[in-house]
């Protein structure tokens, strides 16, 4: 991944995008044929994979209904993927219209498709930037221009952290991002997680989908997940499966292992 | 993306509602709370409800429940299913209805509902397809454009000088090449100006290497401005260059040249000094037929060069007639080392002759040049040029030794032999091993130090190190005669005369020439004046006193009233091989 900076990214929709099998496993057709059937292929290793895309796309949601309850203004959405349904911006602009929202994503077409869908809405800016990037990212004039980061920002990092390695410091990139940040801001953060599952075939299965594609998985564990809240307070309940986040209904919290994804939102205080 | 707003909620789901929201829940991502999908479920289930029992019959309502289904994203395969099949197991029981026909009404209407559906379905499937589509040419088609952007950036960046931005050498000389090759320019002229800025290099010693560039970067804002309908490039260091296409005569680029030298010439502030530099610009204009981008440039930067020497601050016209005569002198001085192999070197002499007595003090050795091709050289044709390049050392050092090597054969007629007067260049007298070679000299030849004579100029003594005058020092310490060539033309600093090593003053002949006129000539007398307090001036300080030039008898006697000691010139004898009545 490491270019130099002038040579542009190229585009090839016979290449899997995990944005675009994102979007499938929530039940979109933005998607092209090698990414539905890199999709199903990961369906057919964990077949709960859709459940899963759902259960994290409904964690996104009530954590930034929560956010939103708490009094956050500003998101800046990091691996926002392909925008289908319940976006930041539609839920955090229906409590204050007022809302601001930096989507950024890594997936050309992704931001292409998201500056389609947000064109007219002067509140939102779509970049397209890496997270391993993170000071290029608060750097970038679409960000500085659209959020005030001397007041409280809402970092949302949901579903990607799982596409950088630890090779790439996770850890120093929320540190970067984090230092940036007013204290009030907040840290939404949720990645595949493997905690008390001991399928170590279906883990196998799903790293062999991901290779597939220009993004590679790397599951990382509960500690590991708190450990990346470092500077931040936990918000009740901590981290833990997301269907646990603050359920709607007792029962949408049911069979949560089976949800895959953990996460979790922190405050930062001062 | 249409979700209900939260204003819409109708009251309390009922229990089919209820049921139905159960049903649908993770068929698919459903962008809302469980209480608003039973809401809007609610809403639906009261629009069936009076479908059923509404007359006339409307299967519309079928339709527009299927298709609003879909748009708030319950639009899976298996939504459908489960609707079906919540709706036909409890929708009559739940609403409290009976009897055959309204059960006939609701497989109708569920039939509606699943058409409604499915067309919503697929309406909402093929938009997608196509907005994922036109995301997809539109990165595309911004990868494509990001990548023509960065060839230009990477063609600029190879076309152009980092520093000033200005063009760079690869693209002049691409753009010369075009002026002078394109086809059907046959008839075209084509002008170029070579411009350097005078003494930048004091400007980078100074104020150190960011100001110099930052100078740089000003002129070349300015060259940019005052020449823009021109290509302007820099070259490297402080060279630019200015290419003048199809110009009418010479003047047009003698006019592009003055409005450089201008811009440049501006007063411009860097990091608080005010700099004020000059440029020098060698100027060529010619037709573009039988000339070549190569050709052009060297004789532009040859130019240049006469520009440089001419004081700077200025443009100087090619004229290949002074060229021709540069590369025939550049011919000769590159000869000189080979020259001096073969032996195509020797030595004349010219008498110092003492105006007392009429005897020959001593000798001037003066190199010449028998040039296999030429014929006799003289050495005003190359002693200028051994001097620039550096060849005068190797030179110097011949005539040096071969000087004493004759004179230490001479044996003079009756007494002493004179001594021989041997010219050293400023680069000799500066290098650090001035002082063994010439003892080194002496002691291979046998010749005596005092019959030795150094001629340095004023020059050599103005300098600002003092490591040649000591040396000078030790030479006259060892016995050896110094003498001030051309003495009166220099700086005439009086004051290294009191301190220096000096044996003797040599008048320069321009003084001596006065004397030719008859002595009431006013112009005579003022010479004549001249001569008389240098003499008495050289006598005050215990030095003695050569004219040069001394061309008749007249001359001779006017120079011996006033005292002066010893006289050179074609009365007293011309430049010639010694005497056989010398040898020994």
């Amino acid at each position: 991944m490491q270019r130099p900076d002038w040579a542009p990214d190229t585009i090839d929709i016979e290449r899997p995008s995990v944005a675009r099998m994102y979007d499938y496993y929530l039940g979109g057709s933005h998607n092209f044929a090698a990414d539905r059937a890199a999709a199903r292929a990961m369906v057919d290793a964990v077949p709960e994979a859709p459940l899963m895309a759902q259960a994290n796309r409904a964690f996104l949601r009530r954590a930034v209904h929560f956010l939103a309850e708490a009094g956050i203004r500003q998101f800046l959405d990091i691996g926002s993927g392909i925008p289908t349904v319940g976006n930041v911006h539609e839920i955090a602009q229906r409590i204050d219209p007022t809302s601001r929202v930096v989507y950024v994503d890594v997936d050309p077409v992704a931001v292409a498709h998201s500056r389609e869908i947000l064109s007219g809405n002067d509140r939102t800016a779509v970049v397209q930037e890496d997270l391993r990037h993170p000071e290029r990212i608060l750097a970038h004039p679409d960000v500085t221009g659209m959020l005030d980061l001397s007041q409280p920002v809402a970092v949302m990092i949901v579903a990607v952290l799982h596409f950088v390695p630890d090779s790439d410091r996770p850890a120093e990139i929320l540190r970067t991002l984090r230092e940036a940040l007013a204290p009030g801001s907040y840290l939404v953060l949720s990645q595949a997680s493997d905690e008390d599952r001991h399928h170590t075939g279906e883990r196998a299965e799903a790293e062999a989908v991901y290779r597939r594609t220009d993004n590679p998985l790397f599951i990382r564990s509960r500690a590991e997940l708190i450990s990346l809240f470092d500077g931040f307070e936990l918000v009740d309940p901590g981290v833990g499966w997301v269907p646990r986040w603050r359920p709607e209904t007792p029962e949408s919290a049911e069979d949560a292992e089976q949800a895959v994804f953990m996460g979790g939102v922190g405050r930062l205080g001062g | 993306m249409g979700e209900r707003s939260d204003g819409h909620l109708t009251p309390r789901p009922g229990a089919f509602a209820r049921a139905w929201a159960k049903a649908v829940s993770g068929t698919s991502y459903l962008p809302m709370t469980q209480a608003q999908l039973e809401a809007l479920l609610q809403r639906l289930t009261d629009r069936l409800a009076e479908a059923l029992v509404a007359e006339p019959f409307d299967l519309r309502v079928g339709h527009q429940v299927g298709a609003e289904l879909v748009e708030s994203h319950i639009a899976s395969a298996e939504g459908l299913g489960r609707t079906i099949e919540v709706a036909q197991l409890r929708l009559l029981r739940d609403l409290g209805l009976a009897g055959e026909d309204v059960e006939n009404r609701l497989a109708r209407l569920l039939a509606t509902v699943a058409t409604g559906y499915a067309r919503a379905l697929r309406a909402c499937t093929l938009d997608e397809q196509e907005s994922i589509r036109r995301a997809a040419m539109v990165a595309r088609a911004q990868a494509e454009r990001a990548l023509r952007d960065s060839e230009a950036r990477f063609r600029h960046q190879a076309t152009h000088d980092p520093l000033t931005d200005l063009p760079n050498r690869t693209l002049f000389t691409e753009r010369l090449a075009a002026a002078i090759d394109t086809p059907g320019r046959g008839a075209d002229r084509v002008g170029v100006c070579f411009l350097d800025l005078d003494r930048f290099k004091v400007v980078n010693d100074s104020l150190g290497h960011q100001v110099g560039d930052r100078l740089l970067v000003s002129v070349a804002d300015r060259l940019r401005r005052a020449l823009d309908e021109h290509l302007v490039a820099r070259l490297g260091g402080d060279e630019f260059v200015i290419l003048v296409e199809r110009t009418a005569c010479t003047d047009d680029v003698v006019k592009v040249a003055e409005a450089a030298l201008a811009a440049v010439g501006e007063p411009a502030l860097i990091d608080g000094h005010e700099l004020t530099v000059s440029a020098s610009i060698g100027i060529v204009e010619r037709p573009v037929a039988g000339t070549t981008p190569v050709d052009l440039m060297r004789a532009a930067d040859a130019t240049l060069h006469w520009a440089k020497a001419a004081g700077g601050a200025r443009w100087s016209l090619y004229d290949a007639d002074r060229n021709r005569r540069e590369l025939a002198r550049y011919a000769l001085s590159a000869a000189i080392p080979a020259a001096l192999e073969r032996g195509e070197f020797y030595l004349d002499y010219q008498p110092l002759t003492s105006l007392c007595d009429g005897t020959v003090l001593g000798v001037e050795a003066l190199v010449r040049w028998r040039h296999p091709v030429l014929g006799e050289l003289r050495p005003d044709s190359f002693i200028g040029l051994a001097e620039e390049t550096g060849l005068i050392v190797p030179l110097g050092g011949w005539v040096l030794a071969e000087a004493c090597r004759e004179a230490a054969t001479w044996a003079g007629p009756g007494g002493a032999p004179p001594f021989v007067s041997v010219n050293l260049a400023v680069r000799q007298v500066h290098r650090p091993d001035l002082v063994h070679e010439v003892r080194a000299v002496l002691d291979r030849t046998g010749l005596p130090p005092e019959r030795l004579q150094l001629e340095v100029t004023e020059s050599t003594m103005m300098s600002a190190v003092e490591e040649p005058v000591l040396a000078l020092r030790v030479l006259a310490d060892l016995g050896v005669r110094i003498a001030i060539d051309d003495f009166g033309t220099g700086y005439c600093n009086l004051a290294y005369l009191r301190d220096l090593p000096v044996t003797e003053l040599k008048v320069a002949g321009e003084f001596v020439a006065g004397l030719r006129a008859p002595a009431d000539d006013p112009a005579s007398r003022t010479d004549e004046r001249i001569l008389a307090s240098l003499v008495s001036l050289a006598h005050a300080l215990d030095l003695t006193v050569t004219a040069e030039g001394v061309e008749t008898a007249g001359q001779a006697d006017r120079l011996r009233a006033i005292g002066c000691d010893a006289a050179q010139g074609w009365h007293f004898g011309r430049p010639a091989p010694p005497p056989l009545s010398w040898s020994t």
